[in-house]
C-alpha cells in the first residue's frame, strides 16, 4: 500500500549527462499554463525546446516540487538560488555550467554556448 | 475472477449505504467481498457501526466482509510530508512556503488518491485467497471522474513526456514509466464489463439526473460501458399518505419518466426509508427491499429518536443581521456542494434584500435555464433589471463561456504572433486545466461585483479555499508562479493592478460586516461533512462561515405520520449536529409539494424564512391568508 507513484526523483542526481537545463520557476497546475493568462516568455521556451530537440540536443526542464534533487545536485544553481530565492529563478544551465538566471535565454544565446561549451 | 463494483453519484443520495448494502448482500452469499472508501465525507465506519480505519477490517457480524477506510488528506498530507522533508532543508523559507501551497494542490491530491485507488485493483490475494468482490465507495461524481480520468491523460503526459520536454505534473519521465502499466492495467480491468460495473446512485431530481447523465458521458469517453442506476429515495406508499410527502411523489413520478427516457441503463428502484441505514441488521432488512422486493414498512426498522425542536432554532434578528447592508455594502456568497439548492438560496436571499428595499444584484454561475426556471425571468450575460422585481438585478456568469473566451483570445493571439501550429496545440492542450473554470468565473465577479452603487451583492458560487489562497499570494510570487488570473495576454505591468483587485476583494471577503458566507446543506450526515470541509478550507484564508442554510426541512405541523414523524426526527438530530458544529445562524427552507419557481413563490418564502419588520410581516400575513 506504500508504494506511492514518486512524486519526486528520489535518486540523487548524478552529473547530468543532458545538454541543456531548465530550472523553471513553480507553476500552477501540470504545466504551468493555468490561465487565464499566458506568459509569452513560457511558450517561446517550449519552442525552444522542440527547436533544440529538432537538432539532435538533449534538453530538461526541472521544477522545485517536482524535481527538488536536480536543483540539489547542482552547486552552482542552488548557489543562485540561496542569493537571490525565487528571483533566480529560471536558470539555464548548459553542459552543466549556468548561463543565465532570472530569464530565459534565446535560442541564439544557448546555441552559442551549446558550440563554445563543445569546442 | 475478482469482480469490481464502483458507486457513483453525489453526496446524500445514500452511496455509502446501497454500497453496504451490497457488501452485506454478496458477503451473505459467500462471496468474499472487501468493502473500500477514498471518500472523505464518508461514513463507512458509522454505517457498519464499528472502528474501521486505514486498514482491511473484518466486520463484525458478517463472515466473508471486510472494509477499509482511507482518510485522502492524512494519506496526501503525509506524502507532502515524507516529499518536503528533503526541500525544508535545504531551500530558503520563501522557497519552502511557494512549494507548500503548491503542494496544497489538487494535483498533489488527485496523484496520491489515483494511485491507492490502482493499488486496489491490484490488491494481492490475502492469505492465498483473493476477493471475489471489491466495492468501491468512490468519492462524489465531480471528483471522481477527475479520478478515473486521470489514466488516459497519464498516459498522454507520460508519452509526451518521454518524447517532449520531459516535464510532467508528475516527475520526471523515468520515475513514471513503472506506474504507467499500473494505471494502463487498471484502465483495462475498467473497461471490461464481465469484469466491473458502475453503479450511479440518484434521486428522481432534475439535478441528479442531469449529474449522473454527464457523469456516463465522461466515462463512456474512457470507452468503459458497464452502467447500473439505483434510483433511490423513492416515497413509498406509507409515505406519501401525508399530503406533502403524496405532492412530491407525484413530482417524483414525472422525473422517473424522465430517467426512463434519458438514461437507459438497467436501473432499479430503492424507496425512502422511515430513518437511517445503521448497523448490520438494517443493511440486511435494506438487502431484502431492494434485492427480494419485500415492502418497506414491513421490512425496516427505523431508529428511534427523540424530537428535540428547541435546540437549533436562531431568533430571526440573527439570520437577517448577516444579510442586511448595515453601512457598508452586504456581499454574500451561498457554498456547498452542487444540487443542494445554493441557487434557489440565493434567489430567494435577493428576492428578500430587493423587497427590503436595498439595491441588490444576483450574479450566478447556474446555467441560464435553471436561474431562469427560478426566478421565472430571462437572465442573460448582462446585468438587467428583474422585470416584476424591484431593486433587483441578475447576471449570468457562464465559467465554461467565460473559460472558453479567454481561450479563444489566448491562441488567437499565439496565432496572430505566427506561434507554430505545433505549440499552439500544446497551448490549447495545457489551456484545459481545472482552475481556469473557477478563475475565470471568480474575475467575472470582482469585475460585477467592484462596480459602485449595489447595497447588496448576492453571488450563488463562493470560490473554494484552494482559489482564494492561490489569488492571495504576493504580487512578486504570483509573478513567478505564473498565477496569473486576470484577463490580459501582456502580463507584465498590469499583474500588479489584478493582484491588487484581488487582495481588496479577499480582504473583503474575510470582513464580516460586508461579507456573509453562507453554507447551504441538507440536515443528513454526508452533506453536513463536505460543508464542514468546504468552510474549514475556507478558514486557512481568514474566511468563516456567517450563516448556515439548511434545504428540505420538513415542517413540524407534517409530523402528522409515523413516516414523517420518523424522517423529522432524523433532520432535527442534524439540525442540531449543524447548529453545534458551526456555531453561526441558522435559517431553514421547508420541504415544499413542489419546485421552487417564479418571483411571487420566492417572495413568499423569503417571508417565511427571514421575516422582516413588524409591519411588513403582518403584512406577509395578510397576503398568505388570502392565497
Amino acid at each position: 500500500m506504500s508504494n506511492f507513484v514518486p512524486l519526486f526523483d528520489a535518486i540523487p542526481a548524478l552529473p547530468s549527462s543532458v545538454d541543456v537545463e531548465f530550472f523553471d520557476p513553480p507553476m500552477c497546475c501540470p504545466t504551468g499554463i493555468c490561465g487565464p493568462t499566458i506568459d509569452q516568455a513560457l511558450l517561446d521556451l517550449n519552442e525552444m525546446v522542440m527547436a533544440l530537440q529538432a537538432q539532435g540536443v538533449s534538453v530538461a526542464r526541472y521544477q522545485m516540487t517536482s524535481h527538488p534533487n536536480a536543483f540539489l545536485g547542482n552547486a552552482e544553481v542552488m548557489k543562485f538560488v540561496h542569493e537571490l530565492q525565487m528571483a533566480a529563478l529560471p536558470i539555464t544551465v548548459v553542459r552543466g555550467k549556468v548561463i543565465k538566471t532570472q530569464v530565459y535565454p534565446s535560442l541564439e544565446e544557448v546555441k552559442t554556448h551549446l558550440s563554445g561549451a563543445s569546442a | 475472477m475478482t469482480h469490481y463494483i464502483f458507486f457513483s453519484g453525489k453526496g446524500g443520495v445514500g452511496k455509502t449505504s446501497m454500497a453496504c448494502t451490497h457488501a452485506v448482500r454478496y458477503a451473505d452469499e459467500g462471496k468474499r467481498t472487501l468493502i473500500v472508501t477514498t471518500d472523505p465525507a464518508s461514513n463507512l465506519s458509522d454505517t457498519f457501526e464499528q472502528a474501521i480505519g486505514h486498514q482491511v477490517t473484518p466486520i463484525a457480524g458478517v463472515p466473508n466482509l471486510w472494509a477499509m477506510e482511507i482518510d485522502p488528506d492524512k494519506a496526501t498530507q503525509e506524502y507532502v510530508d515524507r516529499a518536503m522533508a528533503p526541500i525544508r532543508a535545504a531551500f530558503p523559507p520563501q522557497m519552502v512556503q511557494v512549494m507548500e501551497e503548491q503542494m496544497n494542490g489538487p494535483c498533489t491530491a488527485e496523484v496520491a488518491a489515483f494511485d491507492r485507488f490502482t493499488d486496489f485493483l491490484d490488491l494481492p490475494a490475502d492469505n492465498g485467497e483473493a476477493f471475489d468482490v471489491v466495492i468501491f465507495d468512490t468519492a462524489p461524481t465531480g471528483h471522481t471522474i477527475r479520478l478515473l480520468e486521470l489514466p488516459s491523460e497519464w498516459s498522454q503526459s507520460i508519452d509526451a513526456a518521454t518524447a517532449g520536454s520531459g516535464q510532467t505534473c508528475l516527475g520526471p519521465a523515468a520515475a513514471i514509466q513503472d506506474a504507467k502499466h499500473k494505471y494502463e492495467r487498471a484502465l483495462a480491468a475498467m473497461r471490461q464489463s464481465a469484469q466491473t460495473a458502475f453503479i450511479f446512485v440518484l434521486h428522481p431530481e432534475a439535478i441528479s439526473i442531469k449529474e449522473t447523465r454527464r457523469a456516463i458521458a465522461e466515462l463512456s469517453k474512457l470507452g468503459i460501458q458497464n452502467y447500473r442506476l439505483i434510483i433511490n429515495g423513492i416515497i413509498p406508499p406509507e409515505g406519501a399518505q401525508n399530503a406533502l410527502f403524496a405532492a412530491r411523489a407525484e413530482m417524483q413520478a414525472h422525473y422517473l419518466t424522465q430517467i426512463e427516457a434519458d438514461l437507459p441503463y438497467p436501473k432499479q428502484p430503492m424507496s425512502l426509508l422511515a430513518g437511517e441505514i445503521k448497523g448490520i441488521q438494517r443493511l440486511r432488512q435494506v438487502g431484502k427491499i431492494f434485492f427480494d422486493g419485500t415492502s418497506a414498512a414491513k421490512t425496516f426498522e427505523a431508529e428511534d429518536i427523540q424530537p428535540r425542536a428547541a435546540m437549533f432554532v436562531t431568533p430571526l434578528d440573527d439570520v437577517r443581521a448577516r444579510l442586511q447592508p448595515n453601512g457598508h455594502r452586504r456581499t454574500l456568497f451561498f457554498a456547498g456542494k452542487g444540487g443542494v439548492g445554493k441557487t434557489v438560496a440565493s434567489c430567494i436571499t435577493a428576492v428578500w434584500l430587493a423587497r427590503q428595499g436595498h439595491k441588490t444584484l444576483l450574479l450566478t454561475t447556474d446555467p441560464a435555464a435553471h436561474l431562469g426556471d427560478v426566478l421565472d425571468s430571462p437572465v442573460g450575460d448582462e446585468i438587467a433589471p428583474v422585470a416584476g422585481q424591484a431593486n433587483l438585478w441578475a447576471v449570468k456568469i457562464d465559467p465554461k463561456a467565460a473559460a472558453e473566451t479567454y481561450k479563444e483570445r489566448i491562441l488567437e493571439d499565439a496565432r496572430r504572433r505566427g506561434r507554430p501550429e505545433k505549440a499552439i496545440e500544446v497551448m490549447e492542450e495545457e489551456l484545459n486545466s481545472p482552475c481556469t473554470e473557477e478563475m475565470a468565473a471568480f474575475d467575472k465577479f470582482i469585475e460585477y461585483a467592484s462596480q459602485e452603487g449595489w447595497q447588496a451583492v448576492v453571488f450563488d458560487t463562493a470560490p473554494t479555499g484552494h482559489t482564494l489562497r492561490l489569488l492571495e499570494l504576493p504580487v512578486d510570487w504570483s509573478k513567478q508562479l505564473d498565477v496569473k488570473i486576470f484577463a490580459s495576454v501582456d502580463a507584465t505591468a498590469a499583474d500588479d493592478v489584478a493582484k491588487q483587485r484581488f487582495g481588496k476583494v479577499i480582504e473583503m471577503m474575510g470582513d464580516p460586516e460586508q461579507s456573509t458566507f453562507a453554507f447551504v446543506m441538507y440536515p443528513e450526515a454526508t452533506p453536513i461533512l463536505e460543508a464542514w470541509r468546504a468552510a474549514q478550507e475556507l478558514g486557512t484564508v481568514g474566511i468563516h462561515p456567517g450563516l448556515v442554510v439548511t434545504n428540505m426541512v420538513i415542517p413540524p405541523e407534517q409530523t402528522n405520520t409515523p413516516f414523517t414523524r420518523s424522517r423529522r426526527a432524523m433532520q432535527e438530530k442534524y439540525l442540531v449536529e449543524i447548529a453545534e458544529r458551526f456555531r453561526v445562524p441558522l435559517a431553514q427552507i421547508p420541504l415544499l409539494p413542489q419546485e421552487i419557481k417564479g418571483l411571487a413563490m420566492l417572495a413568499e418564502l423569503g417571508e417565511q424564512i427571514y421575516q422582516s419588520d413588524i409591519s411588513a410581516r403582518d403584512l406577509a400575513a395578510e397576503t398568505m391568508t388570502a392565497r
